[in-house]
This record gives C-alpha cells, structure tokens and sequence, in this order.
C-alpha cells in the first residue's frame, strides 16, 4: 500500500486538475431554489447550511469536504433515478435503438459506507445477465474516498463498514494539515501523480490513520447489540415477530428509505411516447418495495398486501435476502433511512428489538 | 464541452433490453377475454424455448409486460401466446390484428423439467389461465405420448364460457389417449359436468402415488389447497412442479418486483419444484 501526502492548499489545485479530465461530483450543500441560503432543510441546524448530498463540481470551491453524512448517496451517478434503455420509432420502418450513456466521471468525497455500497451493487449488475448500462457506467467511474466523522445515526462500525480497504482508487485522510491519500490502483496513482503535487507521506503522518481509526471507533451513538454475521439468522428467525405489525402501523408507504438507500437497486421499466406519437423512449426509474404496487401483478393480486409486509421485506433485504444471494450484508450502517423516515422508523432500533426478541425466545 | 465530457451513446454496445421485431401471423378468439396470437419473429432465427418459458413482450409507448409462451418448443421463428386482457399492454394486444408488430426479448426463466418426467404418470392441474402456460408442456409431452405412462388433466375454470383451448382439449382427449376432468366454480344452468373448485376432483381420482408427477399452474389462491389435496394423495414435494406468477419489469435478476425472499423468478423460476420451494415465506 503506497501512501502519498497531499497540503490541504493544494486540493483546489488537483479537483482544478481532474476537470480537465473528468465530470466531477462530490459532497455539496444545496440550497434548493427559492430557499433563503441560509435556509435549511432535512434535520440541520435551521440557518447554518444547505442541504448536504452530492452534487456536481464545476470548481474547486463547490466541493464542501462533509466529514458528516450526505443526505442523498452517490448511487445517483452510477445507477440515475431515471435511465433511458431504448430509443424507439414506430411507423413504415420501426426500429429500436439501444441505449447505453457513459462518462468518464470521479466521485468525489466517497465515505467508506458508500464505498462498501458501491461494491454490493457491482456484484447485483453484474450477477447473471449482465446489466450493461450500469457495468459500462461503473468501468468509466474514478472513486475517491474519505474518511469521515459519524453522527447520531450511522451505525457503520455495527456492520463492518466504517474503513474500506478497497473498492476505491485513493483515499484521502484528512490529518489536520492535510490528506494523507492511499493508493489503491495503479489507474488512482496514475490520476494523483498527474493532477496533484503530493509527496511520499512519512511514517508519522501514516500513523494518523489508525489514531484517527481508534478515535472514530469511540464516536458511534448507535450500535447494533449483535455481531454482524448474526444479523441474517436473527432477521430468519424473527419473521414472525411483533415488530413488523408495530412498524407497519406507522409507515407512510411513501420509499423515501428506498430512494436514500445506498444499496437500494430496484427499478420500474416504463415507455415515453412523444406526442408525434412515431418515436419514444424506454427508461427505468427507482422503484421502492414499500410501495403499494410493487408486488401487484395484473389482475389485481398483491403478493405483499400490507405495509407490514413490505418492511419486513425491506429489512430482510438489507439484513437476509440480499446476504444469501450476493454476500456481505445489505446494509452498511449510513443511517440515512433513519434520517429521512417521516414517522421515525428506526432501522437500528428496530434489529436492536429482534436481536432482543431472539435472545429472549431462543 | 471536453470530448470526454460528452454524453456517450455508444450504439455497438447493446442494452440488455434491446428486443427483437416480431409480427402478428394470426390471432384467434378464445374466450371473451383471452386471445391466442400466433407471433413470428422477423429475423426468422427460432425462439429456441422449453415448456414454463416466458418472454417480455412489447409495444413501443404501452410498455414492456412477462408473457408466458404457449406453444410447445419446435426449431420455427413463429410461436403462441395467450393473452387476456387486463392491463394498459394487454388491452393494446387485444387491438392488433394480422400482420401488426411488435417487439419481444427473451426467452426467460427456468423450464420444466422435461426429462424428468418422461416414464412417469403425469397429473396436471391447471386452474384458469393457468392452462395457458401449461399447453405448450402438454403439446411437447403428447408429441412423444409414448414415453409418458398415464396422463390426467384437470381443469378448473370459473364459468363454461372461460374454458381455453376447446378443440384441443377434445383432441388431446381422444388421439393423445389423456383423461381430461373440467370443473367449473358454481353451477350454471348449460353445464352438466362437475362443479366446484379444481381441488373438488382429486380425491376420487386413481393415480399410483409411486409413479406420478404433477405439475400445477394456476392462480395464487390455488397452490395452497392444491398442495394439500396432492399430500393427501401421497404425492412428494420433489414430484410436483409450480409455475408460480410475479410481477416482473426485467426478466433479468435485477429489478426487484418478483423477488421471494432470496430468489428471483424470472431467473430461479417461474417454474419450481415444490420440494426447493415448500419452505420459502411468501412462495406459496
């Protein structure tokens, strides 16, 4: 592992750097049009900022290094809210076009829950038939990770989550004076030697990491009361338990936990006809589980009628389904469907009670 | 705008939704509700199914729908479906006629098992358009009748007026040498056949539990009694075969709608074993 230090003066110049090269996105705060901008939204100190997620960089001074979470995760720029498939004409001659978009992009600013995220989807698109347009999307994508600071919800270091040890290109560590950056391809230190004047990082400013690592390890206010590779039996075995009714009673059945999630991959495929009526598109658009329709097939018949029953699916995907299948639990502890749930259905809390309810009733 | 920013729709790299262009050959009336449409591929290469497959269906501005594939397997670009309408796709079918297109992907999905069925009784029960899926099973089993023992088929359907396939029933009946059972709902007044739901015709039915295999397609309210019924009859979980329905957007693995717990239909099923599947929540 080859680690490389970078003044903190200098990262302007190495963010100037990849835009030669690069659509660049990375951790911003909004402040939604029409909104004061010392306005805020979502669960900020009224006033103080905007809304923390991740948007595009166009110069250095729009990237705000959050070490706290973003609302929204960078899944946005791998796998978009809406993608188009296919280009269709109707008419004499129809045809279909297929659709594949693709840039060379970095995603700036990546923090390690994100970063085990992206490498879970990696596995879904990539498992059986092939998904091309996210596969093709991913190989043109440059990851720059960061360390960061947990806040009253993350719950990283409950899942194995809180340090990547790859899955990106560099990571930086923020030491005070600077970032200590390691390496993690050979494309990363490519980009890094090119765009930004580093020096061999020494011995001392390596050490940092691990104080820093130890020090985090001592910030999380949430915790799971279970061993990670426990979670899927206990979620197996609390299938039936009381929880689900209690949760299913409050739940809006709004996805809004779908579309924060990191993780969250499921879409609905739909047609766009232009009013010419000759061409269209086909696209897909997230989709979320808790949704009503989501299960319903033609004719009516919904295979999970309840809001209960769509959580438990929800939750058994994070914590069971998806481990089974792919490997590596589903959730990586960013908390934000704890941050954004209208009525405060706490996915931490809630595997808190079944690990309780299984110690209780072995 | 640098080169490398610019949006990069790269037409050598196919999408894994790109379809195949397919023409209306024929379409006949069934029922009220359900059509048959005989389909052919303009490419002309063969669709190369087996038994239980579906494809994803399409008209360009009505969206993309699964849709099981009707006709047994054989080397032509030409194959059926039966449709019924109920939705925004299948409502649009129902308005095409001879020689319209549209685009098809596919096949999807695991078959049924021909090979282990050869040698062996077969029972199968299929409810409402269920039977549809099914036939092309049934035409590729009765094409090769002599490597099949005892074969029954029992059918239930709401009404006498929603009973699909009536010529081939009858046909299959009499030269395939297939006992046939229909049941419908309630009673109704042309109807001098049994009544009641499909399960209603199992218990005096004689079947050698040692060397039958069923195989059930139906609606979803229907496997629960059916799987009963059948243990009574003391047939094994590994020797019934289920096409279970899910809504699907990809037929890829990847969309989420037809997810069971850990499995995906559309690449696991839809057609299971009841043995691999008795013990998934919310299969059955």
């Amino acid at each position: 592992m080859e680690y490389r230090f970078l003044p903190k003066k200098e990262i302007a110049c190495f963010v100037t750097g990849l835009l030669k090269d690069f659509k660049v996105y990375g951790p911003v705060k909004l402040v939604p049009a029409g909104m004061p901008s010392n306005a805020s939204i979502g669960d900020t100190k009224k006033g103080k900022d905007g809304f923390p997620m991740y948007g595009e960089i166009n110069s250095p001074k729009d990237l705000n290094l959050l070490h706290t979470p973003t609302h929204l995760s960078p899944k946005q720029y791998l796998f978009p809210p809406k993608e188009t498939l296919l280009k269709f004409k109707n008419g004499e001659k129809p045809g279909i076009e297929s659709v594949v978009e693709a840039h060379d992009q970095v995603l700036f600013g990546v923090h390690p829950c994100d970063i085990h995220a992206i490498r879970l989807l990696d596995r879904v698109f990539a498992y059986g038939p092939k998904d091309v347009n996210y596969l093709k999307r991913r190989e043109k994508t440059f990851i720059i990770g960061i360390d960061c600071i947990p806040d009253k919800h993350c719950f990283c270091k409950s899942v194995n989550t809180m340090t990547a040890d790859y899955g990106f290109d560099l990571f930086l560590h923020d030491i005070g004076s600077g970032f200590v950056i390691e390496i993690g391809t050979a494309k990363g230190k490519d980009i890094l030697y090119k765009h930004a004047k580093t020096k061999k990082a020494t011995n001392k400013e390596i050490k940092k990491i691990v104080e820093f690592k130890n020090k985090k390890a001592e910030m999380f206010v949430t915790t799971l009361n279970a061993d990670a590779s426990t979670l899927p039996l206990i979620y197996s075995g609390r299938y039936y338990s009381p929880v689900w009714e209690k949760i299913g009673k409050i739940c809006y059945g709004c996805g809004s936990c779908n579309n924060v999630c990191p993780t969250c991959y499921c879409f609905d495929v739909r047609d766009e006809i232009k009013a010419n009526l000759s061409e269209g598109e086909r696209y897909r658009v997230w989709d979320a589980c808790t949704l009503e329709d989501f299960a319903k097939v033609a004719g009516g018949h919904s295979f999970r009628k309840t809001r209960a029953e769509r959580l438990r699916h929800r939750f058994n995907r994070k914590f069971q389904y998806q481990v089974d299948k792919f490997g590596g639990l589903f959730c990586v502890g960013c908390g934000r469907c704890i941050r954004t749930c209208l009525v405060n259905i706490n996915i931490a809390e809630v595997t808190n009670e079944l690990i309780e309810e299984s110690n209780r009733k072995p | 705008m640098n080169s490398l920013k610019s949006q990069i729709v790269n037409p050598d790299i196919s999408s894994s939704y790109t379809s195949r262009l397919a023409r209306i050959d024929r379409v006949s009336r069934l029922t009220e509700k359900e059509r048959l449409f005989r389909i052919a591929v303009e490419d002309r290469k063969p669709l190369g199914h087996s038994p239980g497959q579906f494809i994803m269906l399409s008209i360009p501005g009505y969206g993309e729908a699964p849709i099981s594939i009707s006709s047994p397997p054989d080397r032509k670009s030409v194959f059926e479906i039966c449709v019924r309408a109920v939705g925004n796709l299948t409502n649009a079918l129902h308005n095409l006629t001879k020689g319209d297109r549209l685009w098809i992907r596919g096949p999807y999905g695991k078959a049924f098992p021909i090979e282990n069925l050869k040698g062996k009784d077969l029972l199968f029960i299929a409810g409402g358009i269920g039977l549809v899926p099914m036939r092309s099973l049934i035409k590729a089993v009765l094409n090769e009748r002599p490597a099949y023992g005892k074969i029954n088929l029992l059918y239930g359907v709401k009404s006498p007026d929603e009973i699909l396939f009536k010529d081939e029933l009858s046909e299959w009946q009499q030269t395939g040498n297939m006992n046939l059972s229909i049941t419908i709902d309630k009673p109704h007044p042309e109807w001098r056949g049994n009544t009641g739901v499909v399960t209603t015709l199992l218990p005096t039915l004689k079947i050698d539990e040692t060397k039958t295999v069923a195989i059930v397609v139906g609606p979803p309210v229907m496997y629960k009694y059916v799987i009963m019924s059948l243990g009574d009859k003391r047939i094994a979980g590994h020797d019934i075969y289920l096409s279970l329905e899910r809504r699907m957007k990809c037929g890829l693995g990847k969309c989420g709608h037809c997810q069971i717990n850990s499995i995906y239909v559309c690449q696991e099923g839809p057609v299971f074993r009841l043995s691999d599947i008795r013990y998934l929540r919310e299969a059955i």
